[in-house]
């Protein structure tokens, strides 16, 4: 799976290193290193979910794990607090 | 109140009788809910006008998308945050910085000042964070099993920690939490008086600085230089007031709002308790849930948005709570759900402008969350107490007496 990163969108709401800052690397300014971001297999859920929750839509998941599909299925129900 | 008039280019059918100060639900209310109370927008078109939506009863075209917000607070070109807010009070046209700047000159203040305020930087603030948090419970617990939240942990807490992150000792909290007060929820006169005294307050403490240095944040300030220049003293004003007014009072609302709702739901609390790295995305949820400010943009230029004519100089309100109950962006968003994954709230807003202090502001939350139920046992709202929410341009609660006898 890969994170296309785009730079320009990013503000620096850093909710991608907040969950994931093994794979999001930030500057000193918070706002996150250029490049799209090759992610290994065992880590692609929470890639994906750290990904996802960025406010201004600056990580794009270029091919998203085959477990997320199942996730979204049970969701609803699973998350219940 | 007597709506103003609208603007010829407002189309009739799309002004709604809708604001945020005098709708049901957003006055001083016991018990009230003037988060779920502006919901009720979503039932209505996306985008409409309302005559009377700002703290000085000006209109708004409303924007209530998460979508279009976002496109809005992207969009710094067309929709700018010069409004001089804070010195308009005073007659004056000077911008709090970098919040009322726009680019390419926000750009510049806003790189100066991001790396006090970053991610990282938080982590090295967050011990004495801790530390405030347990001194001020640890005097709670030791004198009963009640207690004004706002009054005796949530206020204090708050402004000790901006207070100290100005380099200023705490036995003046009681000033500046009048000064505060006064400033965002007196009337007019008060207003005036506490903003004058805000400005000499910041200007006095930039010239100690610049005469005595310390290892603080107004000492960083009159230091910096910008493009090789030093900050004018009205540049320095501009961004030690924005700190003042920002650190003020949103955090302490939103602590408040949180233990509200943790007082009405117990079952939820003791899961927090028990299971304590729940927190940290339970408090995303709960920012989404109770977000407190309004975010007011004002055209540049004449554009047509989303079907909207707006026209330059009109305000365009982009309210966080509303995005946040956007039911295009979130599965059932009046639902709170503690466990809510891929949160992407708008609490610190979009764009360029994203709160500055979201970073500090979310771990003060998160901190004081687990040092509370920690702490502190099985929680409610003290019987025959009613907490009072309001809405306007900062959301908040107060007389929320919490008891756990």
């Amino acid at each position: 799976m890969r994170i296309i990163v785009h730079t320009a969108k990013c503000q620096g709401h850093a909710r991608c290193w907040a969950q994931a800052p093994g794979i999001f690397k930030l500057d000193d300014e918070g706002s996150i290193l250029p490049g799209d971001i090759e992610v290994a297999e065992a880590e692609q859920l929470l890639a994906f979910r750290a990904a996802r929750s960025c406010p201004e839509r600056a990580l794009e998941v270029d091919h998203a794990p085959a477990a997320q599909v199942e996730l979204d299925a049970v969701q609803p129900t699973a998350r219940q607090v | 109140m007597a709506p103003n008039p609208v603007p010829d280019h407002v189309p009739p059918e799309m002004v709604r009788d809708f604001s945020l100060f005098t709708s049901p639900g957003m006055l001083p209310t016991p018990n009230g809910d003037p988060h779920a109370a502006v919901a009720c927008v979503h039932e209505g078109p996306p985008i409409f006008y309302s005559p009377y939506n700002t703290r000085d009863g000006q209109g708004t075209w409303v924007i209530t998308r998460a979508k279009d917000q976002r496109r809005v607070l992207q969009d710094a070109e067309t929709f700018s945050s010069h409004r001089s807010i804070f010195a308009s009070a005073l007659g004056e046209n000077w911008p709090m910085i970098p919040l009322e700047l726009d680019p390419p000159a926000h750009g510049v203040f806003r790189s100066l000042l991001s790396p006090l305020l970053s991610p990282k930087r938080v982590l090295v603030l967050e011990p004495a964070v801790r530390e405030r948090a347990i001194a001020l419970i640890q005097r709670i617990v030791a004198s009963g099993t009640s207690c004004d939240v706002m009054k005796d942990f949530a206020v204090p807490f708050t402004v000790s920690i901006f207070l100290s992150f100005l380099g200023l000792p705490d036995h003046r909290l009681d000033t500046f939490v009048a000064w505060g007060k006064d400033l965002l929820h007196g009337d007019d006169e008060k207003r005036q008086v506490a903003a004058r005294t805000i400005v000499a307050f910041i200007d006095e403490l930039a010239a100690v600085r610049r005469k005595e240095p310390a290892d603080d944040f107004m000492t960083f300030v009159v230091q910096a230089k910008v493009e090789g220049r030093p900050l004018t003293h009205e540049q320095v004003r501009g961004v030690g007031v924005l700190l003042f007014v920002a650190g003020a009072d949103t955090v302490a609302a939103a602590l408040g709002f949180d233990l509200a709702y943790l007082a009405r739901n117990l079952k939820e609390q003791e899961w927090l308790r028990t299971e304590p790295d729940r927190i940290a995305p339970a408090a995303e949820e709960l920012l989404r849930a109770y977000p407190t400010v309004q975010i007011i943009r004002v055209a540049k230029k004449d554009i047509d948005f989303e079907g909207a004519p707006i026209r330059k100089g009109d305000y365009v309100s982009c309210a966080t709570m509303i995005a946040n109950r956007d039911p295009t962006e979130f599965e059932r968003p009046n639902t709170i759900d503690l466990a809510r994954q891929e949160n992407r709230h708008a609490a610190f807003g979009y764009g360029p402008h994203r709160c500055l202090g979201s970073h500090l502001a979310r771990r003060e939350i998160v901190i004081g969350l687990e040092e509370w139920l920690s702490r502190i046992p099985a929680f409610r709202i003290k019987e025959s107490t009613a907490p009072i929410a309001h809405g306007g341009h900062l959301f908040g609660i107060e007389n929320l007496i919490l008891d756990w006898s």
